[in-house]
């Protein structure tokens, strides 16, 4: 029994050892196919937006949530209103992420007012997809590990396990990413605006929101966060198409729950836009529409 | 409690290790069984555990009331209270829908319409399975084949035995009852022996079976979007998904059971390298195939008696080997296929020609062989498609679409990685189809640096190629 324990011991060191190494192989080395849960996507907007927020000290305002946010918040036009704001918005963010993209930048950027942006299907994820783009893109601490605990999915592992072991071999620090990416283009302070192009209107079918359980835990406890450092919090559902605003059956149970959780405005509601000259996809505002959406938001908070 | 989950990777070392520390008592052991294999089970719906409490309870009194009672008329009476009582709690949670809806259809084709409302009723997981196997228990006490326990640890522990409860081996009360009795030694080479079994099975269900899965569904779910080579892949992935899924479970079943100390049934043999269907009957799920030859084939008769007699029980045999896996026509047509497969090689006395491994001491098969066990494989993925069909409908147009002139067009899906994953797995399997599971004997006289490399290979397949959400055994809804 004794030697069966240590054998087994050892050998789940040897087979550790052996999966570091198959999974950097496979990483490095094979076609996309071959590495379905190896999912490391180093560069775009993320990368850029990580490496600048580690050179800003102070801010007035701070945005976080899903690609909404860094589609929508353009730090120009915040600018020209003299405030100075950093949009740390990346795609499909969940609660999951915001919490540890929190925990490293909060104490550094120290911003006066948190914009938080809530989209119902970033509460209804899993999270995986926008782990893999701050674990590809970001440094990777104790925080990434636990967020990794938290979704606990393979692809989140392994991509961890790969970034990491990138990281330790120095095989990416001469790395840089374009500001211009095809219709991209990456503004100085974490804005990404949209080459303008206008959403050829589907039908889109009724779609009940489910609410993940997990996000919600995670979403309760990183306002909290916010909370404890005494900073202003605004909670706001950016504008997405009437149509498809319209398909979600329970808007009013998802406003509901945000109103209880802070001060909420969802600018479905309090903003007329037009589908076919305000956004260039279903979800996401085009530069037209980013610039009402952010007078609309400054006003408010000029209020 | 799924074998491929977080949940179950904690559970199994820390009963290993619980268990071991009082193996100087037997009956604490057994009771440490008992309470884990409920533990196991109640994680999926604890609500279901009074079922097998009940079923434990009844045959265990029925099994002593037989050992005491002499009057054949009276035995006769426990036995069928048995058989009525498991086979009812069966036919209800498993056939009462299926029943009542084909009542109804065959009462409005008479022109009389019936209102019945089916229940909306939740399939205990694995009651096909622990069914059986107390059945067996019963039914040898009563053929006095075998002494009934008194020892009502024992007994529970034999029912719920958590690495075998919700889907197999069926084990006989012959052959795992009195193992509980006797006092199990830590053995080394068994208990590796057993690790190995498990990575094997986790191998087969979490990259075959579910990466199969996944295109297979993706196929059988929009038919008829697809053409006819696409559909024949579908088949064949399905092929490999119910065979990765089901002989997964039972290595990990067998290889746990191991670590216990315990020695359940193979219930595999590399079947897809039969030869002709009788052989691969010989080879798929054997614990249930050797249930209904001992409990039902030979008790009708068997071989013995005329010809219409024999093809009279090879029907039975396989029509209600298809109604057990459950209750849609799908499966009896896919158990009357088989029996049809069956027929010629039986009648005309070819059905024992087969009984040793293919190829043996050689690397490849010859030509005939190669053939023969070609034929055979295309013969079981014709099968597969009804058992996979959602209705007789859907199978019929799914071949219906298969035999038409796009079976000569490039499939729409060709999933690289998976061809390149099936042919490394019939590689393995090929390599150890001497052995009770294929790495049984692989890469055992290398020296220990080679083989922990080899385990731990199979290991990175598992983590690289594994499907992200946890996907629970087909085998589950039987």
């Amino acid at each position: 029994m004794k030697k069966f324990i240590q054998h087994s011991i050892l050998f789940s060191f040897f087979a550790l050892a052996f999966y570091i190494c198959a999974v950097f192989v496979f990483g490095s080395y094979t076609l996309r196919n071959l590495k379905p849960n190896i999912n490391f996507k180093l560069g775009g907007n993320t990368y850029s937006r990580l490496i600048e927020v580690k050179k800003i000290d102070s801010i007035d305002i701070l945005f976080l949530g899903s690609s909404h946010s860094y589609r929508g918040f353009d730090t120009r036009i915040f600018k020209k209103n003299g405030l100075n704001t950093f949009n740390l918005g990346s795609s499909a963010q969940t609660p999951i992420q915001t919490q540890i993209l929190l925990k490293r930048y909060l104490d550094r950027l120290q911003p006066q007012l948190i914009i938080y942006e809530v989209y119902p299907p970033t509460l209804s994820i899993d999270g995986v997809e926008s782990s893999l783009d701050i674990i590809s893109n970001d440094k990777n601490d104790i925080y990434s590990f636990q967020m990794a605990i938290h979704i606990n999915k393979i692809r989140t592992y392994n991509t961890l396990l790969y970034a990491t072991t990138r990281k330790l071999l120095q095989l990416d620090n001469n790395f840089s990413t374009p500001k211009e990416k095809e219709k991209d283009l990456y503004i100085k302070g974490g804005f990404v605006e949209k080459e303008i192009s206008y959403y050829q209107p589907q039908s889109i079918p009724k779609n009940e929101i489910i609410l993940n359980e997990t996000q919600l835990k995670t979403f309760v406890k990183t306002l909290d966060i916010i909370k404890k450092k005494n900073i202003k919090l605004l909670l706001v559902y950016a504008p997405i198409t009437k149509s498809l605003y319209r398909s979600y059956t329970n808007n009013t149970y998802f406003d509901s729950l945000m109103h209880r959780s802070g001060n909420y405005y969802n600018f479905n509601e309090m903003i007329n836009l037009v589908d076919t000259l305000h956004f260039y996809d279903s979800h996401h505002l085009n530069q037209k529409g980013v610039r009402l959406f952010n007078e609309k938001i400054i006003k408010l908070i000029d209020e | 409690m799924l074998f491929n989950s977080i949940d179950f990777a904690i559970f199994l070392p820390v009963i290993f290790i619980l268990y071991w520390l009082v193996s100087k008592n037997l009956r604490l052991q057994n009771l440490l069984i008992v309470l884990s294999s409920y533990l196991f089970y109640g994680w999926w719906d604890w609500r279901f555990l009074s079922l097998i409490l009940f079923s434990t309870i009844i045959d265990y009194l029925i099994g002593i009331s037989l050992s005491k009672q002499d009057h054949k008329t009276k035995r006769k009476i426990l036995l069928w209270t048995s058989i009525t009582v498991n086979l009812g709690f069966l036919g209800f949670f498993k056939y009462y829908n299926f029943f009542l809806d084909n009542f109804i259809t065959a009462f409005s084709f008479f022109g009389t319409e019936i209102n019945a409302n089916s229940l909306d009723i939740i399939l205990p997981v694995g009651i096909s399975f622990y069914t059986f196997q107390t059945l067996s228990y019963t039914i040898d006490v009563y053929k006095q084949r075998l002494k009934p326990t008194k020892d009502f640890i024992a007994f529970s522990a034999f029912v719920s035995f958590f690495p075998q409860l919700v889907a197999g081996p069926i084990e006989r009360a012959k052959n795992l009852l009195p193992q509980f009795y006797t006092k199990r030694n830590f053995d080394y080479s068994n208990a590796v022996n057993g690790m190995r079994q498990i990575l094997w099975g986790l191998f087969k269900k979490m990259v075959i079976a579910d990466n199969c899965a996944q295109y297979a569904n993706i196929i059988f779910n929009d038919s008829s979007e697809y053409s006819g080579s696409t559909l024949v892949l579908g088949a064949v992935f399905f092929t490999f998904q119910i065979y990765g899924d089901f002989s997964g479970y039972s290595d990990i079943a067998i290889g746990t059971a191991r670590l216990f100390g315990f020695n359940l049934k193979q219930n595999f043999a590399f079947p897809y390298f039969s030869r002709d269907i009788a052989e691969f009957w010989r080879r798929w799920h054997i614990s249930l195939s050797t249930w209904f030859r001992d409990y039902l084939y030979i008790p009708l008769g068997g071989s013995r008696g005329g010809a219409w007699s024999k093809i009279r029980n090879v029907f039975i045999i396989f029509l209600v080997s298809g109604f057990w896996h459950g209750a849609n026509w799908t499966f009896i047509i896919w158990g009357a296929l088989n029996a049809l497969y069956f027929l010629p090689i039986f009648i005309t006395n070819n059905n024992r020609n087969n009984l040793n491994v293919v190829a043996q001491g050689k690397y490849l098969p010859n030509t005939k062989e190669f053939l023969l066990m070609l034929i055979t494989f295309a013969l079981t993925v014709f099968a597969w498609i009804f058992f996979r069909a959602e209705n007789i409908n859907h199978a019929f147009s799914y071949l219906s679409e298969i035999f038409s002139i796009s079976l000569l067009s490039i499939p729409e899906i060709r999933p690289v990685t998976i061809f390149i994953l099936l042919f490394l797995f019939i590689t393995i399997e090929w390599l150890g189809r001497e052995g009770e599971y294929a790495i049984s004997k692989i890469c055992l006289r290398c020296n220990k640096l080679t083989r922990w490399a080899f385990y731990s290979f199979i290991i990175a397949l598992i983590g690289i190629f594994m499907q992200t959400e946890e996907t629970p055994f087909i085998y589950f809804q039987f």
